[in-house]
């Protein structure tokens, strides 16, 4: 494969798997978000909290899609691995890694929903319960950031700005 | 080195995408109901409220105690505040909460909501046959609640027992009323033969499903079985009968052996017997309670079940055991209310009726 077909992946998958992850974690989180509103408004602010928790991993998608974009050159000038080198080659395999990272780690997004739309059942049972549901939740976090933090090393150590 | 990658990738992706697959496949469908079910569980009358309820002192202020929970909208339409209103207007709203289950449930569970309800189908049929062969109003025993309901009430108005047959024509329970016509057998017989077909039905429909739905429903099914047949037991020891006398009352698919329990002489013997089951736990700390009153044993085994669904609602959140507990929780919530509401017109004092009402099952 050509270099700039790893780059352009590495971009996709990292802002479209943490995307549709986050998509489905924020729709299982709202659909329990509806359920216990239909029941009581006053669990409107709780629920919505909990159910925008999942939507942190798109963010980190974007992020690494802008990087790997900016790393790469397609972002602000010529595109730096036109040639078919094989530096080229483990450079844009690299960003394509970083890419992935971030787009496997991102799925975290759907457990982190069905997380916490178990959290939005129990704060709406009984509402002290929130900061525990949002600490949970917030757990499946934990390895998007891992994953995030590693995409970064790679870019800024594999290949450099 | 491409092929490595494309590789990599591709097993990557089948392994990341049947588990994500399997991950929304299971949980997502049981996302909204379960939610809501734990908001309506917040609304479930607390211990206080019940209090309040029983220092009504009439049946008006009984009803306008109710007015800010989710009887509202049952209670709204009352004619006149006697209690068999009020009883039918409960049994309405519990209806009304089996119906909201089956209605808001994933498709893979909601038929077994459907089953549940046929329940007091079977209640309703063998309370309005044995009111009929007894000469009593069957309507004052007919439960507003039921697939069935139409055709319980043509029932309870029938003229002759013949009649009834021509009712129940086409559905599962002409061949034993039939039985029951001929005098094939009897009714004591009659109504197991009807419990035996719906809970038949609803291990069938449990042993159907897969995984943690299985586990759910199969321990839900066998825990009702059990407590059906426990009661049974003791009650026939109770009254002094044989095992073979008991036996054939007895519904199969239970997850106890009550066999050994059928050879004792006596109902302290039965106990003693059952304290070496897994329902040991359960009775050993009201046993003495239990020898007095089965009521009390009726009570417990109501509130393991409950508790069961609970220890599974923790342990899958987001499975069928939530609408299960629910219900559970609900049903004994309406019996309660139905019985305050009985107490109070009767004229009993408040403290009797807290009381009374504690020992509701």
């Amino acid at each position: 494969m050509d270099p700039i077909v790893y780059v352009s992946l590495g971009a996709a998958l990292a802002a479209g798997l943490a995307g549709a992850a986050s998509a489905f974690g924020v729709g299982v989180a709202g659909a329990a978000a509806a359920g216990v509103v239909a029941e009581d408004e006053k669990n409107f602010k709780n629920a919505l909290i909990l159910e925008g928790l999942p939507m942190t991993q798109s963010i980190y998608g974007l992020i690494t899609l802008f990087l790997i974009l900016m790393v790469s050159g397609i972002l602000g000038g010529g595109f730096k691995f036109t040639a078919n080198t094989p530096d080229n080659i483990v450079k844009s395999a690299i960003l394509l890694g970083a890419g992935l990272t971030v787009g496997l780690t991102g799925l975290s997004a759907i457990p982190q929903g069905v997380i916490a739309s178990a959290g939005i059942g129990a704060v709406a049972k009984n509402p002290k319960t929130f900061t525990q549901g949002i600490i949970f939740a917030a757990m499946a976090e934990t390895m998007a950031i891992f994953g995030l933090v590693g995409a970064l090393i790679m870019i800024v150590t594999g290949v450099g700005f | 080195m491409s092929g490595i990658l494309d590789t990599t990738l591709a097993l990557v992706f089948t392994w990341v995408g049947y588990k994500t697959s399997m991950i929304i496949y299971k949980y997502t469908p049981y996302s909204y109901p379960n939610a809501r079910i734990k908001a309506m569980e917040a609304k479930l009358l607390i211990e206080q409220r019940f209090n309040e309820l029983a220092e009504s002192r009439t049946l008006q202020n009984f009803v306008v105690s109710l007015e800010d929970t989710p009887y509202r909208d049952y209670l709204a339409d009352l004619q006149s505040y006697d209690v068999e209103s009020i009883e039918r207007a409960l049994e309405k709203a519990l209806a009304g909460t089996y119906e909201l289950m089956a209605k808001i449930l994933p498709k893979r569970v909601n038929p077994f909501f459907r089953l549940l309800l046929e329940e007091w189908d079977v209640r309703n049929i063998t309370s309005v046959v044995k009111a009929k062969l007894a000469d009593e109003p069957a309507m004052d025993y007919v439960v507003e609640i039921g697939p069935m309901l139409q055709k319980v009430k043509a029932m309870a108005e029938a003229k002759s027992m013949e009649e009834i047959l021509v009712i129940l024509e086409g559905t599962p329970y002409e061949e034993p009323y039939q039985k029951l016509l001929l005098g094939e057998i009897d009714v004591r017989a009659f109504e197991t033969e009807l419990y035996k077909m719906h809970y038949g039905k609803l291990l069938d429909y449990a042993l159907s499903k897969k995984d943690e739905e299985r586990t759910i429903l199969e321990e839900f099914v066998r825990l009702r079985i059990d407590k059906l047949n426990i009661l049974t037991a003791l009650r026939g020891k109770a009254a002094r009968l044989s095992a073979e006398e008991i036996r054939p009352m007895l519904i199969p698919g239970g997850s106890v052996k009550l066999d050994p329990l059928l050879h004792v002489e006596d109902l302290s013997m039965a106990l003693a017997e059952l304290d070496s089951t897994k329902y040991g736990p359960v009775i050993r700390d009201v046993r003495e309670e239990v020898e007095k009153d089965l009521g009390v044993l009726e009570r417990v085994l109501e509130e393991h079940i409950i508790e069961r669904m609970n220890e599974l609602n923790r342990f899958y959140p987001l499975s069928v055991a939530t609408p299960l507990g629910y219900v559970l929780q609900k049903e004994r919530e309406v019996r309660k209310l139905r019985a305050i509401a009985k107490l109070i017109s009767d004229g009993l004092p408040p403290e009797r009726i807290k009381e009374l009402a504690g020992d509701v099952a």
